[in-house]
Order: C-alpha cells, then sequence, then structure tokens
C-alpha cells in the first residue's frame, strides 16, 4: 500500500489526555485533497514491531498544507497512544496512508445532525469544516466527562456558534436523545462517533423513531483486542503463524511477510475481510463489519480486530 | 427471457406491510392501488396518525367509497393522480422523520412518487412499493430522449422519432422508465415478434 512521507511540524497538549499532532510532508509539498471524515493509518515502530493505528483527520479539508490528527491516551491497550503520547517529538518522521473516507457526509441530507462524546470529536472537526463551506443545515451535539475533556470545545464554539451543544457530565448535563430524534425534518441524518454505548443507544433511539437504516451512520474504529495467543494457516502462501497475545492476526500475517489487503485496521470497513477454509476451534470476532449472520456461518473473519479460540484456522491467503 | 438473467437495476416491489416502529403513515395511491391499501389495513390499523390519499383512474375499479369505510383518519379522495402527486408535495415539508411512505400504484406512479418524495430527502429504497394494475412500462428512447407511457409489448414506437424499440430490462429511478433501443438499426424494417408481456 502507497504511503506519504511525512514529520511532525507541531504537538499541543489538549486536554489532560488528548495530544494533538499536526503532519507536513518531508518533501514540503502538499498533501491529496480530502474529505471530511477521513482517516490516515499511521505507522508506528515501537521495540521493533509495527503498529498501524487509524486516526480521523481533523483539519480543514481545505487547508492541504498540513494533516492534523488527535490521540487520546488509552492506558489499557497495546501501546500505540502511549508511544504517540510519550515518544514522539516535533521533527520525528513516520509513514501513513493516503486518507480515506469510510464517514463520509450524505450529501443528499436536508440537514445533518452530528454526535460526538469525548474523541469521537475528531471526524467531525473536519466535516465541520466541509458543512460551514457547504452552507449546510446541521447541529453538533458534543458530550464529554468535564469541562477539562473537552478538548476542542473553545474552538468548535467560534466555528459553529449556537449550532454547537455541549454536555457537560461531570456537570450533570445530558443529551436526551429522545427528544432530538423526535422532532426533525424530512431528510435529516445522523452521525455518531464515540464510546461504544453511545453508539448503541444513538442506534437504538433512532430506530425506535421510524429512522431508516441509512440515515444513521456511525465510526468506531476499534484498538485490535488483546487475546490469548493462537495459530493461523495460510492457504495460499503455505505458512504457519503463531498469533501472539498482544498482535492482531493481521500484524502476525503482516510480520511474517505476506502482503495482506487493509484500509482501517479497526473492523469497520471490511477491506482485509478474509475467507475461513477450515477451522477445529471458536471464532471471537470484535468487528462491526460482518453481519451477525455472517460471523455465526463462521466462513469469514476480520483479521485486524478479530481472534480465535483454536489450533488450526486455515485462511485463504 | 433466458432463465436466471437478472438486472440489478430492475426495482423488486413488495407487498405493502406496516413498519411497525414508524411515528406516523404516509400512504399514497392511484388506480388499483387502493386494492393495495385495503389490503394493508386488513393488516392492522397502527396506532400511529395516519394519512392516505387516492385517485382511481380509467383502467381501475374506484377504490374510494370502501377505503371511506376502512381508513380511519386522514383519508384525501383526489380526482387524478397528478392531484394525489401535488397534494404529497404540499404535505411532505409538514412531516418528520420517523414517517413512513408508502406508494401503491403503475410504476409509472410509484416512480413519480418516489421522485417527489427525493426532494425531501426521502431515497427510494425507504419507501415501501407495492405495483398494481398493470406491468405496463414507461420507456426512454435512447435515440431522441423521448419517454413513451403504457407500452404493454416486447417493443413499442417511441413517442418521439417513432423508431421500433426493443424495451430492455435496464431501469431508470430518475426517470422512472426502462431504456428502449432502436430494434431494427442493423435491418431496417425487420422487426421480431411484437408481443404482449408487460399487460
Amino acid at each position: 500500500m502507497s504511503t506519504i512521507d511525512v514529520k511532525v511540524s507541531a504537538i499541543e497538549q489538549v486536554t489532560p489526555l488528548v495530544k494533538h499532532f499536526t503532519f507536513v510532508k518531508e518533501d514540503g509539498t502538499v498533501f491529496p485533497a480530502f474529505s471530511g471524515g477521513s482517516h490516515v493509518v499511521i505507522s508506528l515502530n515501537i521495540g521493533g514491531r509495527i503498529h498501524r493505528n487509524p486516526y480521523s483527520l481533523m483539519g480543514s479539508p481545505e487547508d492541504t498544507s498540513a494533516y492534523h490528527i488527535s490521540v487520546r491516551r488509552q492506558e489499557r491497550s497495546r501501546g500505540g497512544s502511549v508511544y504517540m503520547h510519550e515518544n514522539v517529538t516535533v521533527g520525528m518522521p513516520f509513514k501513513i496512508t493516503y486518507p480515506v473516507n469510510l464517514f463520509s457526509l450524505a450529501k443528499k441530507a436536508r440537514k445533518h445532525i452530528l454526535i460526538a462524546g469525548g474523541i469521537g470529536i475528531t471526524p467531525f472537526m473536519s466535516q465541520i469544516a466541509d458543512l460551514e463551506r457547504l452552507g449546510a443545515d446541521y447541529e453538533l451535539h458534543y458530550a464529554f466527562r468535564a469541562p477539562e475533556h473537552g478538548a476542542f470545545a473553545e474552538r468548535l464554539k467560534k466555528t459553529c456558534g449556537n449550532k454547537l451543544h455541549c454536555y457537560v457530565d461531570s456537570l450533570g448535563e445530558r443529551l436526551d436523545l429522545s427528544v432530538l430524534m423526535g422532532n426533525q425534518p424530512l431528510g435529516t441524518h445522523l452521525y455518531v462517533c464515540g464510546p461504544n454505548p453511545m453508539v448503541v443507544s444513538v442506534f437504538e433511539v433512532a430506530r425506535n423513531f421510524g429512522w431508516p437504516e441509512n440515515h444513521i451512520h456511525s465510526e468506531q474504529f476499534l484498538a485490535p483486542p488483546i487475546g490469548e495467543p493462537f495459530k493461523i494457516q495460510l492457504a495460499r502462501s503455505k505458512k504457519e503463524i503463531l498469533v501472539p497475545a498482544e498482535m492482531s492476526m493481521l500484524e502476525a500475517i503482516e510480520a511474517a511477510g505476506v502482503e495482506a489487503d487493509f484500509l482501517c485496521r479497526g473492523g469497520a470497513c471490511g477491506r482485509c475481510e478474509l475467507q475461513i477454509l477450515e477451522t477445529d476451534g471458536a471464532l471471537l470476532h470484535n468487528d462491526h463489519f460482518l453481519t451477525d449472520a455472517e460471523k455465526a456461518s463462521g466462513k469469514k473473519i476480520m483479521p485486524c480486530v478479530s481472534r480465535a479460540k483454536c489450533e488450526r484456522l486455515l485462511l485463504d491467503i | 427471457m433466458e432463465r436466471g438473467y437478472w438486472i440489478r437495476s430492475k426495482p423488486v416491489y413488495t407487498s405493502l406491510v406496516w413498519h411497525d416502529k414508524a411515528t406516523s403513515h404516509l400512504l399514497v395511491a392511484q388506480g388499483d392501488g387502493g386494492m393495495a391499501v385495503l389490503k394493508i389495513f386488513q393488516l392492522m390499523h397502527p396506532k400511529q396518525p395516519i394519512t392516505v390519499l387516492y385517485a382511481c383512474n380509467l383502467n381501475s375499479k374506484d377504490y374510494a367509497k370502501t377505503l371511506k369505510k376502512v381508513v380511519p383518519e386522514g383519508l384525501q379522495i383526489l380526482n387524478s393522480e397528478e392531484d394525489v402527486l401535488l397534494t404529497l408535495n404540499n404535505i411532505l415539508p409538514n412531516m418528520s422523520m420517523g414517517m413512513r411512505l408508502y406508494v401503491a400504484g403503475s410504476e409509472g406512479f410509484i416512480w413519480a412518487a418516489s421522485e417527489c418524495a427525493k426532494k425531501f430527502g426521502i431515497e427510494d429504497t425507504d419507501i415501501m412499493k407495492e405495483l398494481t394494475g398493470t406491468l405496463a412500462r414507461s420507456v426512454y428512447c435512447v435515440h431522441c430522449k423521448a419517454t413513451t407511457h403504457d407500452i404493454t409489448t416486447n417493443i413499442g414506437k417511441c413517442c418521439g422519432c417513432e423508431r421500433m424499440l426493443f424495451v430492455r430490462d435496464h431501469f431508470s429511478r430518475r426517470l422512472g422508465a426502462y431504456m428502449g433501443l432502436m430494434v431494427d438499426a442493423e435491418s431496417p424494417g425487420i422487426l421480431p415478434e411484437i408481443e404482449e408481456i408487460y399487460p
């Protein structure tokens, strides 16, 4: 997969847990254009092992002189975000993928409602730049834990004015989804990005108010979970690999020198889907892409986030 | 037609069934679509607010009288298909998300209603559609770009350029019409047998 050589040009501590990184291209030229909601995958070499983490681009799509991402420090994770917070300094070089948009605005929508929880605000930062430019009708509902965690509330207030609605959990402020969804004009589209319980309840309330599925959009990148080690066999490459506890199947396949397709690396896009030819164990599906029926069929797996409990898992790669 | 042959653009129509989570229901029907409305009310009279717009046409039975007895509220009997579409256009701005739209009638009517709903951000996949009365097709001439309505045969004459058009299965949702191609371009005047297949 082709990549772009970049270096860090600025780092800003936005909240106690969130850092904002600005990248420019190594060769000083401008970046490819992107649309609001796009993300890039950044490669991190942590102790000789390559981590590839997806992050939403949060700058304005009109500004291609730099790319901006924000990273929330996740303590109980495999170390990508901690590395970004503790080891990355201005001037460091990285390779990033070209931007991909799995969370684009619905072009035909007559109104947009954006719902963000915590760091879930990042894809909306670039979308808002698009919505403002288009003069579109929108509302941004931004919920966060405490005043000091409202990473971009001040900046958003300037851009969005009274279209921004903040809900600070520590002050007892709550977003009432029923009021929000009970009375919206026809042609409204809903977008949610945030912690899983928030996404689940937004979908549930929208469905209960009769909203069609294709008017509800979400983006959740999952970090590959840590699990038990297991063995996989690659049918076409004729290899057997051990997937260690802290590595995803996709990373283990890549580390074995086998080229695998991928886009989001977070269980959202479906690009890395692999066919299962044989297995003697249980599949632990963690993605948001496969339907429940597909997961139950045991024929497909998303190696970016899913795992297995088995001795044998023969994959068609 | 070749068995197993299927074109993705060809619309799929079903029987009308209530969306159980809808916050209100809007049904629009023309001609024999009146029967589809009666059928869905046989299933249930939903609790949520209901609006029904209906006009009969010359080729169909008039279901207005029965509808007046069955539909519990919000029934408007209109004089023509055009009036139904006009009324639809007038009431959609007052509707909210959660309203579900149901359309029953000829194919031309279904897609005219869908085009109207599209202006208000309703996608055709979210409209429940039942084809009633006739399989007659609207055909879009790829040569002169005229649309000829109510073609019931495999080959029909274009109302714009008078070419004889072979009626294909490729369907345009925007135009509400199937693609029509000159059938005797290679051998002028030599036509395959013309048969009624869309009665």
